[in-house]
This record gives C-alpha cells, sequence and structure tokens, in this order.
C-alpha cells in the first residue's frame, strides 16, 4: 500500500479523483465541505482587512491636495439640494403618515421594514475576469447567513452566497450566476433580471420574460418582485437602458442599468431579518 | 526542504493577497490580470514538475476558498499546469526570460480557456471569439509583463535553494 503512494502517477490519480470527489460535494448548497475553505478564507481576511484599509487610506491622502476646489464648489451646490430636500422631505413625511395609516386600513405587510441593517466593508474582489463575487467583512459571527440581501442606499448589490466566520462571499446581481425576480415599478410586471457575462464588464444586467403586453419603455424603474424569498419585495434593482427584439415581436429583452456602480462599490449593507414573520410573508408570496 | 516550504508558503500567500485585493484597482482594459498562473508557470519551469503541481495545487485551493464557486477546481487546473509546464521544461534553455513571457502568454490563454468552458458549457451557449478578444488577450499580454517580475524571484530564489543544498550535501 505504501509502496504506491511512492508512485507519482498514483499520487496524481490519488489527487485528481479526491479534488474531483470534492468539487462535486462543494457544489451542493450548504454542505460541510465548504468549511475547508473557511479556513484559508478566516486566515486571509484579516490581512485583506488591512490591505483594503491602507489603500483607501493612500488614496484619500491623495486626494485630499487636488479636491479642495472641488469640495468648495461641491459644497455649495450640496447646500442648495440640502435646501429643496429638506423641503420635499416635510412633504414626504406626511405622504408616508398617510401612506402608513393606509397600508394599516388594508392590512399590507411591508416586507421591508422589519429588517435590520448591517453595514459591512468590501475587502477582497473576484480573482479572475470570470465572475463578480466579491468579499465582505462581516460573518457568522454578525448573525449573517446565505441568501441574506445585500443592498446600498441606492438599491440592490446581490445576496450572500457562502459566509465564514469573519467574512462572507456575496454574488452581485450582474454576475452571471445570479438571477432575481423583479417587478416593472410602473405597471407591477413580473419579469426575471440575470447577469450577463458581456454586459457585466459595463456593470449592466439583462431582463428577460417580458410578458408581451408590457408596456415598457426606457427608463422605467425595476424592483424586486418579493417573489422567491431571497430578496424582499420593493428594493429598487435599476432603470431600462434599452430594449430590444431578438427574433419575432413578442420575444423581447431589455438592458438594466443597475442604480449601484458596481465599479466604485466599497460600503454595502447587509438586510437582516429582525423577527421571524417575515419569513411566513414570504412563505406566503411563494 | 524546510527553507523550501516556508518560502513557497510565504510567496503563494502574498500572490493570492495582492490578486484579491489590490487586483482590481490595477484592472486594465477592464481585464485583472492573474499573478498565480504566472507563478505556478514560473516555478514549473525553473524548479521542476513536481515543485509545479504543488504550488499550482496550493494557489488554486487558495483561489477556491477566497473566490471560487466551489471548492477544487481551479486547484485541480493549477495541478495540471504545474504539471504539463514541468514536463516540457527539460527541453527547454530555462533560465531565459523570453521562454518565461512566452510559456505564461501560452498558457494564459489555455488556461483561461478552459476556465471559460468549464464554467459555461452546460449553462449557456458558447461563445469563442467574446471572450478572446475581450478578456483572454489583454489578459495573456499582462500575464507575461507581470511574468518577468516573478521570474526574477523565483531565479533568486532557485539560486538559494542550489547552495542550500550543495551546503548540506557536504555536510
Amino acid at each position: 500500500m505504501f509502496r504506491l503512494f511512492k508512485n507519482k502517477k498514483f499520487v496524481l490519480l490519488f489527487v485528481t479523483i479526491v479534488l474531483l470527489v470534492v468539487i462535486g460535494l462543494s457544489s451542493i448548497q450548504n454542505s460541510k465541505i465548504n468549511h475547508v475553505g473557511d479556513i484559508f478564507s478566516t486566515v486571509l481576511s484579516p490581512f485583506q482587512r488591512f490591505i483594503g484599509f491602507s489603500d483607501k487610506k493612500i488614496n484619500d491622502f491623495f486626494a485630499h491636495f487636488e479636491d479642495i476646489n472641488k469640495l468648495r464648489k461641491e459644497n455649495e451646490d450640496l447646500k442648495n439640494t440640502v435646501d429643496e430636500l429638506v423641503y420635499e422631505n416635510e412633504k414626504l413625511i406626511d405622504f408616508k403618515i398617510e401612506n402608513e395609516e393606509l397600508r394599516k386600513a388594508l392590512n399590507i405587510k411591508d416586507q421591508y421594514s422589519n429588517m435590520d441593517m448591517i453595514g459591512a466593508n468590501i475587502i477582497a474582489k473576484d480573482m479572475g475576469n470570470w465572475f463578480d463575487i466579491f468579499t465582505i467583512d462581516r460573518g457568522t459571527k454578525d448573525g449573517i447567513s446565505n441568501d441574506y440581501p445585500i443592498v446600498t442606499n441606492r438599491g440592490l448589490v446581490g445576496r450572500v452566497m457562502q459566509t465564514d466566520l469573519f467574512s462572507a462571499k456575496v454574488i452581485s446581481i450582474i454576475d452571471e450566476d445570479s438571477s432575481i425576480s423583479a417587478r416593472l415599478s410602473k405597471t407591477s410586471d413580473i419579469v426575471v433580471v440575470k447577469g450577463d457575462r458581456k454586459l457585466k464588464d459595463e456593470g449592466f444586467c439583462i431582463m428577460n420574460y417580458i410578458p408581451a403586453e408590457a408596456d415598457i419603455s426606457v427608463g422605467d424603474k425595476v424592483e424586486t418582485s418579493g417573489v422567491g424569498g431571497i430578496y424582499p419585495k420593493g428594493i429598487i434593482i435599476g432603470k431600462v437602458k434599452e430594449v430590444r427584439q431578438r427574433t419575432n415581436q413578442l420575444d423581447r429583452y431589455a438592458i438594466i442599468e443597475p442604480l449601484v456602480d458596481f465599479r466604485r462599490l466599497e460600503q454595502v449593507f447587509v438586510l437582516k431579518e429582525s423577527n421571524i414573520n417575515n419569513n411566513e410573508t414570504s412563505d406566503e408570496d411563494k | 526542504m524546510k527553507l523550501k516550504i516556508i518560502a513557497y508558503t510565504i510567496l503563494i500567500f502574498l500572490t493570492v493577497l495582492i490578486q484579491s485585493t489590490v487586483g482590481d484597482s490595477i484592472k486594465i482594459y477592464g481585464v485583472r490580470p492573474n499573478i498565480t498562473i504566472a507563478l505556478i508557470v514560473i516555478v514549473a519551469l525553473i524548479r521542476n514538475g513536481t515543485e509545479g503541481a504543488i504550488v499550482g495545487f496550493c494557489c488554486g485551493l487558495m483561489q477556491d476558498a477566497v473566490s471560487g464557486m466551489v471548492i477544487g477546481f481551479y486547484a485541480l487546473m493549477g495541478l495540471y499546469l504545474g504539471l504539463v509546464i514541468g514536463l516540457i521544461n527539460k527541453r527547454l534553455y530555462r533560465e531565459n526570460v523570453l521562454i518565461a513571457v512566452f510559456l505564461t502568454f501560452a498558457s494564459t490563454i489555455v488556461y483561461e480557456y478552459l476556465v471559460y468552458f468549464f464554467t459555461t458549457f452546460l449553462r449557456a451557449p458558447l461563445d469563442f471569439v467574446y471572450p478572446m478578444k475581450n478578456i483572454i488577450l489583454i489578459e495573456a499580454a499582462y500575464n507575461s509583463a507581470i511574468s518577468i517580475f516573478i521570474f526574477i524571484i523565483v531565479i533568486k530564489m532557485h539560486v538559494r535553494f542550489k547552495e542550500y543544498d550543495k551546503n548540506s550535501r557536504r555536510y
């Protein structure tokens, strides 16, 4: 038996078969074998965090000198915007109160409101060029587990794919493996937003299964539909950039421009359910 | 032996760390370089196939842990890349930078095509021109440029290892 292990070809065959088995096992979701990877990523994550931190500090230092004039101008603009927004905000608060009352009257449960937001930094990005997966500095220690949605203040980013103790891997919505049940805000038609390999580099996704009678035009907003149970209802994904036709009139697809800028993403929020009731609502949606 | 293990561990660790953090900010035309390929090719070229395969396996495993979908895929790819380069290195004048650059270029193309093929062929129609034009060629050129720096590092390590071996033999 030991003589066999001295033969290089046998060792190679053995390692190959073991790796193929591991690939097979780890492709099952939530399988135990993924904890092998946790060892490495747990060791790496403090270093990644450090490099990410110092990278940002260095950039900030150099940006400091360039930005003074820009900041002055921006400050003036922002002050004007703040005034406008304060006015608008007051109006919106009235609407909010009205909305809440109406919701209560109609007994609609809001999926978004009973979720906690946990801030997280992006500490590493995908190593290859084929996928768009990144690592955040929150893990099971912070109560994060698989399939939690990731957002920024602008809109949807993706979902948690795998969790380790101190870090978690996030698959973004522009990755080819991601597909989301979405809804056109204007007409409430249910569509599917998927990542696409060619559009990924520009940061766009593709929208499929558009109903034939749906009235869709450039600039329409797209949000999550709440169907499927991963993403809560009503998170903005992006807007329609272009509507294209495939072979016939009925078969259409659209290019979606996400509101989130994936190239300049640094901080994100993890949406965490704060009570169990939420699960029931999403189950009902299925 | 101990020296080798420590040196390779540091080298692999640093490569994966740089690749996963700084990789995104050194993009050219939207393409990241793949330093691990250059490292595996050059170790297999200058040292031998066995060491190349081991370094490839470890690099791949780290890559799987950091950014892979499944555990073992990149490890397998790295293992075989190291082995194949190790098989042809005896016929080449291995201490020539140009050979390292050329081999990195060629193996990036093969490696990335295989990754593309295995991750795509069961779920989407394959398209061979688009990835070649937009990702693989640029990445191959970028990797070749990086391979020069790695070549210098690995040659220095190679000389050290040789001296170390000689000293321990005389003893």
